[in-house]
């Protein structure tokens, strides 16, 4: 179809050379010739020349003129396919993908057989996952150009996205049978072969899958995956007989794959414990270097014969002294009875090893020769571990600092150390062991990043950074940095350290960085739709599409929405003061005294503000130093990329409708991670707060659909039967919604009151403090009057039988006063409490004595300092790195 | 065709060759594997099919599509015989904050009775 404006010859002949200056980036060169055309008077309006004007400009990083320009070109020539191509792809370049797709739909309205702009559309729309959309598309593509290999391969596949996998493998085996002539070892081939084969099995035609392979099995290259999938098939077609050898060969291929031994196993047919234990033992004498078949009998193992597996492989991990031989076996620990005998190995070790240095008495009076030395200190610290996993941090204390007396430089130790406090609730002298390990290495960076992680869980941000700059690039702040290297675990720690420290805004940053990580590993998905095709990988484009779909279930998206979604409902609960009337306190009306304490604690923050804002002034001047060096660099990667808004944290803590910025994180989680209780439990907190009955009850469902058990659903439904009284109240509900929320309701509570639901679930649940928190919540939330009640019900719980996490969930609600209304009395005895049960943890522990700690360790390092500083002037051979670390030290 | 056949042409050849000197710029940065890179990009001439082989095979999917279509066809129709009231999409869209493209189509399955589309949506 010729153009619905033709230019004559002469322009005719620059409006070709524009395109190829265009398809050259000589953008400057396409500017002129552009204006060249343009300066003829017949022609200044002329549509197509002004929308590729656009387009150069574009990609001169012109933006805003190249949207001026192409919607120009386009108002005056609405009949041009050029013209709509030229906006759809100006739209794509700034990622506008759905815009693009309207642009190109009447692009091939004038032009409907244009192949490339088919092509281009084919790209958006699966990158959109409109399969449908995508389908027909790849239908026309097909029709048009039956004879190339790309419109056959993008056709079957849109059907098998779509599920239909009889039509895939149809058009898939009629283009196979239109191959003539196959090249020896020709890989798209193979890949090829192997997609259709994984059509079928997807289809469930298992046999049909099989003969396929056999058949084609001289032509496929991935020899592999042949040998895998045909002995998964026949284990799969009840044809046990056939899997077995092939599985024993890929044992002998890789004796570490534990999936082979699985399915070894289970082509056997050998379901009896002790039976399965001695095909592990003859594989054990066939591969006696191979792990697998000595760790895998564990899981299997019971009673006596437990006891005699482990005893070999812990007595073997401990002789080579192989550090992470308790994370090896503590899945075992799920079990108590295995637990009990590890522990029970260990100890014996412990005690023989001190005595006589075998593992056993028995090795003693046989006369073996003794184990290594260094065989005690693994068992201390395997010990340690032990006692760690089951809570008691006494006894792993007790082992850890046997071992640390007998090997101190090990940095195993001082890490478990850590993890010890960790655990015990005392984040500050868990990081404190941290640097200390970290300084015995300071070029293992696995030491470094978990010294980093430890300092963001004592909420001391600025010394991670610190930590963590020591690996990062040079000349960038390494906070950018970590961001730019996508560095999402320190970013969600972060994130999570802000949030205790209730600096919303900067909580909220981290997460909108992890959340862009996120867009953008979906957005660079895009390339690999052309790639793959061409290169016919499409069992692994497939396997990539798929994964896309549900990237946004990763633990780290989740830690990352969990903390926004979080915030943001505090923010909503709490809206923050706009900054300026802070400050605005009645001053007149304050005793003296007060007004003292007042002016210096006024001075005091002014002073800290000071101090902010000459370092946010420092942090600018870096941000746009790194600005600079990186703008040449980033022209060069990536022209097309739009800028995002800068993320700032005071315009992200007091943004006008937290709740809606909340709903955005929630709503990948409600459809990606539906098996997560938490996810229906953030849901109902937000549309609580909308007060959307109907949603609530959906939230409600859901979760109940999970674990109908789970306490926090109880609450849940306690609060969503209130609010729909108070709604009910206020004004009639449409008589569509009534008949819903009754229906619903009936089947939630029956006939009872919310006040005899809560007390029969207090009623069933006594032996559980979490459910009888949730209790006690509802209890004063549907009363106020029942505070005390409330209040006794969850502190009068037996103590002993209290697990950490569960005292500090029921302390920061009394101390917050957030639950059961104010109570500082209670939340303090209770406190002093939990101090005497879980006496390591921080959070009970009263201000004054952990001052008083943090003063004395102060003394003592200004003493180490100047006893350094002595040494300086005594040993002047290494100053600066003595400086140095006294420096890090302080 | 003319011209205009060959502008988008040549304007998908710029952009196929965009992105891989992206990939190519991509590659510097993460410094090694450039040759790589390079050598797996590129560019294989296609092979044609001969028409003889496949114009029967053409055919059938083409008829195979057909059918496809009309059912669908058929299944839109019949949605959209469906009778539903504006006023009721709106309750959905309000009260369950969905598109109006999702209230719509729940409502016509479920044959315009809004109660029953309510609660599609809430126990999914």
């Amino acid at each position: 179809m010729p153009s619905s404006d033709p230019l004559p010859p002469k322009e005719g002949a620059l409006f070709r050379k524009l395109l190829k200056c265009y398809e050259l980036k000589q953008y400057k060169n396409g500017l002129k010739l552009s204006k060249q055309i343009l300066s003829n008077p017949k022609y200044t309006e002329h549509g197509e020349t002004l929308a590729m004007k656009g387009l150069t400009l574009n990609g001169l990083g012109r933006r805003e003129e190249a949207y001026k320009y192409v919607r120009l070109g386009l108002r005056n020539d609405l009949r041009s396919h050029v013209c709509w191509h030229v906006y759809g792809l100006l739209q794509r370049s700034d990622k506008k993908y759905d815009e693009a797709i309207k642009c190109y739909r009447n692009a091939l309205k004038w032009e409907k057989d244009n192949l490339q702009i088919l092509k281009d559309l084919s790209l958006l729309q699966i990158q959109m996952r409109d399969l449908e959309g995508y389908k027909e598309t790849r239908y026309h593509l097909f029709m048009l150009r039956p004879s190339q290999h790309a419109s056959w391969i993008g056709f079957a596949m849109s059907y098998h996205l779509l599920r239909d996998y009889d039509m895939a493998n149809s058009i898939l085996e009629e283009f196979s049978q239109s191959q003539t002539s196959i090249e020896a070892h020709d890989y798209r081939h193979s890949e090829l072969l192997l997609y259709q084969n994984q059509i079928l099995i997807e289809s469930d035609r298992l046999q049909q899958a099989v003969d396929h392979l056999t058949k084609y099995q001289a032509q496929i290259v991935d020899k592999l995956a042949v040998r895998e999938t045909m002995g998964d098939l026949y284990i799969k077609l009840q044809q046990q007989e056939k899997a077995v050898p092939i599985f024993e060969s890929l044992i002998r291929r890789n004796p570490e794959n534990v999936l082979y031994y699985e399915q070894y196993i289970a082509a056997r047919q050998v379901t009896d414990s002790s039976a399965v234990v001695s095909i592990y033992r003859v594989f054990q004498e066939q591969y006696p270097r191979a792990l697998c078949p000595r760790r895998l009998p564990l899981n299997i193992a019971n009673g006596d014969e437990f006891r005699v597996v482990t005893d070999e492989y812990l007595r073997r991990g401990l002789r080579k002294g192989i550090p992470p031989l308790f994370v090896n076996v503590r899945t075992l620990h799920q079990v108590p009875e295995k637990a009990a005998v590890i522990e029970e190995l260990a100890l014996q070790y412990f005690e023989n090893l001190t005595r006589s240095g075998h593992f056993s008495r028995d090795d003693a009076d046989a006369g073996v020769p003794v184990e290594p030395a260094s065989a005690l200190v693994w068992t201390a610290l395997f010990l340690a571990q032990h006692y760690d996993y089951m809570r008691d941090t006494d006894r792993a204390l007790e082992y850890i600092n046997v071992a640390i007396d007998h090997t101190p430089t090990l940095i195993e130790l001082l890490i478990t150390k850590g993890r010890i406090f960790k655990h015990a609730g005392d984040p500050v002298e868990a990081y404190v062991w941290l640097e200390e390990a970290q300084s015995m290495d300071t070029a293992d960076r696995y030491i470094n990043s978990k010294c980093a992680k430890y300092m963001l869980r004592a909420n001391m941000v600025q010394e991670a950074e610190e930590i963590c700059a020591k690996f990062t690039r040079e000349g960038v702040s390494a906070m950018d940095n970590l961001n730019e290297m996508q560095c999402m675990w320190f970013q969600t720690e972060c994130a999570l350290a802000y949030q205790r420290m209730g600096r919303w805004g900067e909580s909220l940053k981290k997460c909108h960085e992890v959340e862009r990580h996120f867009a953008e590993i979906v957005e660079d998905q895009f390339d690999f739709h052309t790639y793959c095709m061409r290169k016919m990988t499409l069992r692994a484009y497939v396997g990539l599409l798929r994964l896309e779909d549900v990237l946004r279930q990763h633990p780290f998206y989740f830690k990352a929405a969990k903390c926004a979604i979080e915030v943001y409902i505090r923010l909503y609960d709490k809206p923050l003061k706009s900054e300026t009337t802070i400050e605005e306190i009645d001053i007149e009306n304050l005793p003296p005294s007060e007004l003292k304490k007042l002016r210096s604690k006024q001075r005091k923050a002014k002073k800290k503000a000071e101090l902010e804002s000459a370092q946010a002034a420092q942090a600018q001047v870096k941000r746009e130093q790194h600005q600079k060096s990186k703008q040449p660099a980033n022209q060069e990667t990536d022209p097309d990329a739009p800028q995002l808004d800068e993320l700032v944290a005071e315009k992200l803590e007091r943004t006008d409708d937290p709740l809606e910025k909340a709903i955005d994180f929630l709503k990948p989680l409600q459809h990606l991670a539906k098996e997560r209780i938490e996810t229906h439990l953030l849901a109902f907190e937000v549309y609580y707060r909308k007060n959307k009955l109907l949603l609530m009850l959906q939230c409600i469902r859901r979760a109940r659909a999970v674990d109908p058990a789970h306490p926090e659903v109880h609450s849940c439904i306690i609060r969503f039967v209130k609010s729909l009284t108070s709604a009910a109240k206020e004004e009639p509900f449409n008589e569509h919604v009534q008949q819903v929320l009754d229906k619903a309701t009936k089947e939630l509570i029956g006939s009872k009151t919310p006040q005899q639901l809560n007390d029969e679930f207090i009623a069933k649940h006594n032996a559980s403090i979490l459910h009888l928190y949730e209790g006690a919540r509802s209890l004063y939330e549907l009363d106020n009057s029942k505070k005390a009640a409330a209040i006794k019900l969850v502190t009068s719980f037996n103590l002993t039988k209290l697990r950490l996490e569960e005292a500090i969930k029921i302390y920061t609600a009394l101390r917050d006063g957030d639950v059961f209304g104010d109570c500082e009395a209670e939340a303090a005895s209770y406190q002093q409490a939990c101090h005497e049960r879980f006496q390591y943890a921080r959070i009970f522990r009263n201000v004054e004595e952990l001052e008083a700690q943090l003063q004395e360790k102060e003394a003592a390092k200004l003493r180490a300092e100047e006893e350094q500083q002595q040494l300086i002037h005594v040993d002047s051979s290494e100053p600066m790195s003595v400086l140095a670390t006294a420096a890090a030290a302080s | 065709m003319t011209e205009a056949e060959e502008i988008n042409g040549r304007e998908e050849v710029e952009d196929d060759e965009q992105d891989q000197k992206q990939k190519k710029s991509d590659v510097k940065r993460h410094d090694d594997g450039a040759a790589d890179l390079e050598r797996v990009t590129d560019y294989a001439e296609e092979k044609e099919i001969s028409a003889a082989n496949i114009s029967s095979a053409v055919e059938q999917f083409g008829n195979q599509r057909n059918k496809e279509n009309e059912l669908r066809v058929a299944k839109e129709k019949e949605l959209q015989k469906v009778q539903v009231k504006k006023e009721d999409i709106e309750l959905i869209m309000n009260e369950l904050l969905v598109s109006k493209a999702h209230a719509e189509k729940v409502l016509r399955e479920q044959s315009g009775d809004v109660v029953a589309a309510l609660e599609a949506i809430i126990s999914n």
